[in-house]
This record gives structure tokens, C-alpha cells and sequence, in this order.
């Protein structure tokens, strides 16, 4: 039956079956979508659908054409689900080394000059850009801003979405960064990390597991000679993250404190509240009233980063000088 | 629901057949189409669904009142009512902070409401005052409710355009589309062209790019920065026309028909030129409800300029709540009215430079995020230059000029490629279709960033 060019059905074909096409050439692009989503009826629906595909795909050697121009652009392990937790130093057997103060002595702050300026890395989920661009729009040629890394959506449970841990270790050797400036924990409230199951968000399983992500990601760096801030999530507007949030925070704070010659938590939840210490999207700065928080009550405007990239600035000077 | 998202595939794959089947049971495919769009508009904010229907019955209810008074009076007090019920909506959400805030900051006091901003509630609230325009003007019988609940409504233009009027669509709403007068080839080779303007072209210039060079201009070369605002002014062509390019397609292959919005606007040899090209749908409803009924430029040279200036400067505000927009919007004006003095007739690729640069220079403000910011950045297109400028790679450079050498395709060539896509069998244009999907995804960086025109 020959269906006519301007036809309704000819259109509902084309989009259907040229779906199709697409989902069996995307087979292996559609899969990880499915992977990454969190748990619940969609992800077993969208797996369960992709799985088969997959391997329909491959057999057909159908995955091949889109591979063959990733590995062309240079994205080879675009479609790769890399879930490791890359942590090499085992914990430390006693308590954690706290900072030693022998009498009065202070130990000298390191120099950083423009000729050899203080290199800071910037790193984390979408709340990690804006400080980081305001921290490169600060003009002290003793400081530069090697990298600022942004990923939506991404963290340190889900490593399938995206593995930073992988990526926090080509750092050190690649860039060289005196300081990594790391926002993470937005996209963390997960009942699972990596693809396996921690515990429900918050459980004690939970936060020891996150702990310990945290934690060895400092104690890596730290053993690099690199000095680690963590941002803290600021004051969000709804109840959701109001919940998630301070979980999150007293476990990048208490790591922080663990390694605190090595590392710094700022805090940003109270940098940002109003006198009350409830949400407020405008602050007053310099006497002028300065919108903060862009409309979905979390993310930063860039005036709110500039305000986090000053108190950064500060907890930098006085560990370095610069 | 983004556009190019495997969500949104999987929503249209299933409402696209269903609106067919039930498209000669007009009652039931309109609840069909009605739901469909509410489902779109709620994926975002369910909460703004309310917002929507109320929207729907206030214009609706106003616009019959206005048809049924025979007195002019009666009219024009009902008229007023729907107008300032659109307005005070859109004032409240999109404009309440931005006039507090500038209020507070004047006189000291702390007013500052916290209100989030509906997506597309420009769009629908500039739709639904020209329906009751146009009902008090006598070119429009108000429609049915459902049908103008409808109109409003209808997910492919919902939420960033185009701004069609209802003189365009209700029409269309009156009786069932016809199955066999379709445009598919027109249809698939929008929505492709679209999803390639989006997501390979605007992204990445914006990831690769823009958004570095305006959020720190002073960490950048002279280069840099240059062609950052180059990409820009390509990035937010790419991103609108893509998006608008979509919503036509899919519009289309539900049997509907949507004005055009671009039509090479980076060719145009005036500013103009330039807005019968850039935005079209906007551009003449600001000529039709806000530059004619001021006076146009039927009461003298001093009262032309007044209404331009007035008519640009609003639609810079309509773009967004910032001081930012409405000196975008100022700099038109003045430029517009700069040509209307002048009688400026340039030979056609100086008056395409010039217009091109002027566009861009404007184009400053409405990126930035503050005065101060813009400065920085025009500041740094003359005082760094020879540093070097990593950012300027050979895919940029050339994302930039794809997008402007697409504008200076010949209407010709569209046609054959139409013609083209025409002449192959069903499973032929499926496999292009597919294909092209394929290929858009993998060339465009990682993740969907939401359209520029989603904000305003």
C-alpha cells in the first residue's frame, strides 16, 4: 500500500520508525541515560526497554557508526558507565592527625607571586560555576584560576552519571593546581551510589559511605600537596533540599575540620541567609539591594558568587600569600 | 519538556497518532490536545497550570462580554479589565522584583516580594491580549472556550513562541485538519534544522565559548572576547530560530500552520530590515498593539520617534526584568530612529556590516548580567589585544560561520533539499530522519541546556 508524501500517516511513520532508527544507532548513548536516572519506575522501565536494544544493537554491529565518530571528536567514553570509586590511600587506623601547634611557633604562610601564582582548580556540580567564574574574574596576578569544571546534575554518589573520582586523579598531574575549590552535593541525595545500593539518603550506611568519599578524596589531594575547599550548599528555597542539604554540609564540614591544615569548609548556607537565617533570594551589598539566588532558589547569581569566591579568598590568605 | 529531549520524542510519539485518530471527533481530540499541552506546561511547574487556566477563563469570559456590549462604554470598561488583568499578571511574575528592587534601592526601604517566574507566561499573556484586542477591535468573533483554551494553550507554542495571533489559529481550530494536506518533508526538515541550530550550533558556542568570555571578560584576550560576542550574537540566533524551527515542525505535523519567526535576520541591510527579520511574531505585535495605537508615525517626526523609542524600549523590557534589556532595547530604538532621520540607504553589504555590528554591540547588554559587566567586556575588545586566545578554536570559529553563512542560503536551495526529502520512499525519509537525530546528538556537547528564550 503506497501511503501518500503529504499524508498524516506518512508523518506518524516517518517520526516513528525514524525514532526507532535513531534508538537502535543511540542504543549505547540511551542505555547510560537509562542507567544514570534515579531509581524508581522510570529507570526499571527505561532499563528494561534499553537492555535488549543494546544487544539487539550490537549484534546488528549498529552501534559501531556512532562510536567510530566519538572516538573521530575525541569522545570514545562518552557512552562508557565508569562506576569505581578510584580512593587509593586506605583510611588512616587511628583518629584522624590533627593540626600540631608546638608552643609559639607559627609556620610561614607559602608565597605566590605573578611569577609563580597560586593555581586553584575549580570542580563540582552546577552550583560549582558561578564561583568559580567570579573566582576568575578576581584580578590578584598572584592567583590563577587553572580550570573551573561544571557538570550538571552530577557528584560524588552518582559516579555512573559521571566519575569524578576518576577525573580528581589526572588532575594533580595535568593541571597542577596548588588548591581545588570543590561544590558538591546538590545532586547527591540518592539512595544508591555508583549503582549499588547505600542505604535511603541520610541513613547512617549512608552519610559513612559518603564520608568516606569525601574524605579520601582530601586525603588524595592533601597527599599531592594540594589544599582542598569544600563549598558548602547554600540555604535553598523549598523543602526538599532544606532536608538534604545540612546532610550534606556536616559531612563536608566535619572532613574539613579533620584535615584542617590541609583543607577549609566555607560556609555558604549562612553567607546567604537573611538576618532571620531563613531564605531570602536578595541581599543588601554595599547598600544596594543585590538579587542573590536565581529562581529556582538554589543556584547562584553572580554577585552571590562573588560573595563566595571573596570568602574563599579569605580562607585562602590565611593559610597562603598571595 | 525540553524539545531535544528523549522525553519529549517519547511524549510526541504517542500524542502525534492519537491526535490523528481522534482528530474528526473534534470534541474529544480537543480534550486530547488540551491535556497533552497541560501535561507539557505542568512537566515544569505543575503549579502554574492554574495560572494558565485562570489566564484561559478571565480572556475568555472578557473577550464574550466584549462582543455581546452593544455599548462603546461597556466595551472599552471590559476591554481595560482584560487588559489589565494580562498586564497585572505579567507585572506581578515577571516584573514585581525588578520594580521593588529598584524601588528599595532608591529609597532605602525593603519591599523585595519572592516570586518565581512562570515559563512562557510572556508568550501565552501576549496572545491572550491580542484576542481581546482584536474581539473589542470587531476582526475576531470570540470562539468557543474549548477552542480558544486551546489556542492559548497548544505545547508548540506555549512556552517560547511563536506569538500566533488568533486570527491564525482559531481558524484552524474550527474544523477538523485535513490527514491528506500534511507538509511532512517541511515538517522534518524544520524539526531537523532546529534540533541542529539547538544543540549542535548554540551549545557549543555557549559551553565552548560565551559563557566563559561573559562571565570573567577581563580573564580573556581582545580576540577572545570579540569572538565571544560574535558567538553570541550567532549562539542566540541558533538557540531562538532553533527552537521556533521545531515548534513549527511539530505544529505542522499535528496539521497545523504557525507564522515564520527569522528570515535571515543577520542579512539585513538596515536595524529595520533587521526586526522585519529577527523575532517577526514580537516585532509586529509591538507594531500592532503598542507603535500603531500610540500614533505610529501619523502625528509627526518628534511623536515617530517618541513611539519608537517607547515601543523598543518596552520590548527590551518584555525580554527580561532588568535595566540591562531596556538599554538593549534603548539602543535600537536610538538607531532606528537614527535611520528614520537620515533616510539611511546603504549599499547592501556595507549596510549588512554595519547593521550586523550594531545588532551585535547591543547584543552586549542583553547578555551580561550587569552594566558593570558589559563595560568589562567592551572595555576588553580594545585593551587585550596579542595575548593569546585558546578559546578561538578552529569549531568555534566555525560554528560562528556556519551560522551566519545558513542565513545567506538561497530560498532555492531550501526548496530542492524539501523537494528532495519529498521524492524519497517512507522508509527512505525515516532512516534520514533517524539519522539526523543521531548525528545532532553526538556532535553537540554533553547534557541539554534550556532555550535563552525559556526566561523571558
Amino acid at each position: 500500500m503506497r501511503i501518500p508524501e503529504n499524508s498524516a500517516a506518512r508523518g506518524v511513520l516517518v517520526l516513528v520508525i525514524g525514532l526507532l532508527v535513531a534508538a537502535v544507532l543511540q542504543a549505547e548513548g540511551l542505555r547510560k541515560q537509562a542507567e544514570i536516572q534515579p531509581s524508581g519506575f522510570q529507570r526499571t522501565f527505561a532499563l528494561g526497554v534499553t537492555r535488549p536494544l543494546v544487544g539487539v544493537s550490537r549484534t546488528l554491529h549498529l552501534t559501531t557508526p556512532r562510536h567510530e565518530l566519538q572516538v573521530a571528536l575525541g569522545r570514545e567514553n562518552e557512552d562508557v558507565i565508569d562506576t569505581r570509586v578510584h580512593i587509593t590511600l586506605p583510611p588512616p587506623a587511628g583518629p584522624f592527625p590533627q593540626p600540631r601547634h608546638t608552643g609559639t611557633h607559627v609556620p610561614r604562610k607559602p608565597l605566590f607571586t605573578s611569577a609563580k601564582p597560586l593555581r586553584v582548580w575549580v570542580a563540582g556540580d552546577s552550583l560549582a560555576e558561578v564561583p568559580g567564574q567570579a573566582l576568575e574574574r578576581v584580578t590578584d596576578p598572584a592567583l590563577a584560576v587553572v580550570g573551573v569544571e561544571s557538570r550538571l546534575s552530577t557528584g560524588l554518589a552518582r559516579t555512573d552519571l559521571y566519575n569524578w573520582f576518576t577525573r580528581i586523579q589526572e588532575v594533580p598531574e595535568q593541571l597542577k593546581p596548588d588548591v581545588v575549590v570543590f561544590s558538591f552535593g546538590a545532586d547527591d541525595a540518592h539512595d544508591y551510589m555508583g549503582g549499588s545500593h547505600v542505604g535511603p539518603f541520610g541513613s547512617p550506611s549512608w552519610i559513612a559511605e559518603y564520608r568516606r568519599r569525601v574524605d579520601g578524596v582530601t586525603r588524595e589531594l592533601n597527599a599531592d600537596g594540594i589544599y582542598v575547599v569544600w563549598l558548602g550548599l547554600p540555604i535553598p528555597d523549598g523543602p526538599g533540599f532544606k532536608k538534604s542539604f545540612p546532610v550534606v554540609n556536616a559531612i563536608l564540614e566535619s572532613v574539613a575540620k579533620k584535615h584542617a591544615r590541609h583543607a577549609a569548609y566555607v560556609d555558604t548556607w549562612h553567607l546567604l541567609d537573611d538576618f532571620h537565617g531563613r531564605y531570602t533570594p536578595y541581599l543588601r551589598v554595599h547598600g544596594k539591594l543585590t538579587l542573590m539566588r536565581l529562581p529556582d532558589g538554589v543556584h547562584y547569581t553572580a554577585a552571590a558568587g562573588d560573595l563566595i569566591a571573596a570568602q574563599t579568598l579569605q580562607q585562602l590568605r590565611s593559610v597562603f600569600r598571595f | 519538556l525540553l524539545f531535544p529531549t528523549v522525553t519529549f520524542a517519547v511524549f510526541f510519539a504517542i500524542v502525534l497518532p492519537v491526535s490523528w485518530a481522534l482528530m474528526r471527533h473534534q470534541r474529544a481530540w480537543r480534550v486530547w490536545i488540551l491535556l497533552a499541552s497541560y501535561v507539557f506546561y505542568a512537566w515544569w511547574d505543575w503549579r502554574f497550570i492554574v495560572l494558565l487556566a485562570a489566564s484561559t477563563v478571565v480572556n475568555h469570559v472578557l473577550a464574550v462580554a466584549i462582543h455581546r456590549s452593544r455599548a462603546v462604554a461597556s466595551r472599552k470598561s471590559f476591554l481595560a479589565l482584560a487588559v489589565a488583568f494580562d498586564l497585572g499578571l505579567l507585572g506581578y511574575f515577571k516584573y514585581a522584583n525588578f520594580f521593588l528592587s529598584t524601588a528599595d534601592n532608591l529609597l532605602g526601604t525593603s519591599w523585595i516580594a519572592h516570586v518565581v517566574l512562570p515559563v512562557g507566561i510572556s508568550f501565552y499573556t501576549f496572545m491572550a491580549i491580542s484576542y481581546v484586542v482584536d474581539t473589542y477591535r470587531g476582526e475576531l468573533v470570540p470562539a468557543s472556550f474549548a477552542r480558544f483554551a486551546v489556542f492559548q494553550a497548544f505545547f508548540p507554542h506555549l512556552v517560547a513562541g511563536p506569538i500566533v495571533r488568533a486570527s491564525e489559529l482559531l481558524p484552524q481550530l474550527e474544523s477538523p485538519r485535513d490527514p491528506r494536506r500534511v507538509n511532512v518533508s517541511r515538517a522534518f526538515v524544520l524539526i531537523v534544522s532546529g534540533l541542529f541550530l539547538k544543540v549542535v550550533i548554540a551549545n557549543h558556542l555557549a559551553t565552548h565559548i560565551v559563557d566563559d568570555v561573559f562571565a570573567a571578560p577581563n580573564r580573556h584576550s581582545s580576540l577572545e572576547v570579540l569572538v565571544g560576542v560574535y558567538g553570541y550574537a550567532v549562539q542566540i540566533f541558533a538557540d531562538f530560530c532553533g527552537y521556533t524551527n521545531i515548534a513549527i515542525g511539530v505544529a505542522l505535523l499535528l496539521g497545523f500552520e504557525f507564522p515564520q519567526n527569522f528570515a535571515s535576520p543577520y542579512t539585513a541591510v538596515t536595524l529595520q530590515d533587521f526586526w522585519r527579520r529577527w523575532h517577526m511574531t514580537l516585532s509586529r505585535w509591538l507594531r500592532d498593539y503598542l507603535y500603531i495605537p500610540l500614533g505610529g508615525n501619523r502625528k509627526g517626526r518628534l511623536m515617530t520617534y517618541r513611539n519608537l523609542m517607547l515601543t523598543m524600549l518596552l520590548g527590551g523590557l518584555w525580554h527580561g526584568a532588568a535595566w540591562t534589556f531596556v538599554v538593549w532595547g534603548g539602543i535600537h530604538g536610538v538607531v532606528l530612529c537614527l535611520e528614520r532621520a537620515t533616510g539611511w540607504q546603504p549599499s547592501k553589504w556595507v549596510g549588512r556590516l554595519i547593521t550586523f555590528h550594531v545588532v551585535c554591540f547591543a547584543w552586549i547588554f542583553f547578555r551580561a548580567d550587569s552594566f558593570a559587566r558589559a563595560g568589562d567586556v567592551i572595555a576588553r575588545l580594545f585593551t587585550a589585544w596579542g595575548q593569546p586566545s585558546p578559546l578561538v578554536t578552529t569549531s568555534v570559529v566555525l560554528a560562528i560561520l556556519v551560522g551566519i553563512a545558513g542565513q545567506y542560503v538561497r530560498p532555492g536551495a531550501v526548496a530542492a533539499t524539501l523537494r528532495g526529502f519529498q521524492r524519497l520512499p517512507l522508509p527512505a525519509q525515516a532512516t534520514a530522519f533517524g539519522v539526523s537525530l543521531v548525528l545532532i546528538n553526538t556532535l553537540g556537547p554533553e547534557g541539554v541546556a534550556p532555550f535563552i528564550y525559556f526566561r523571558f
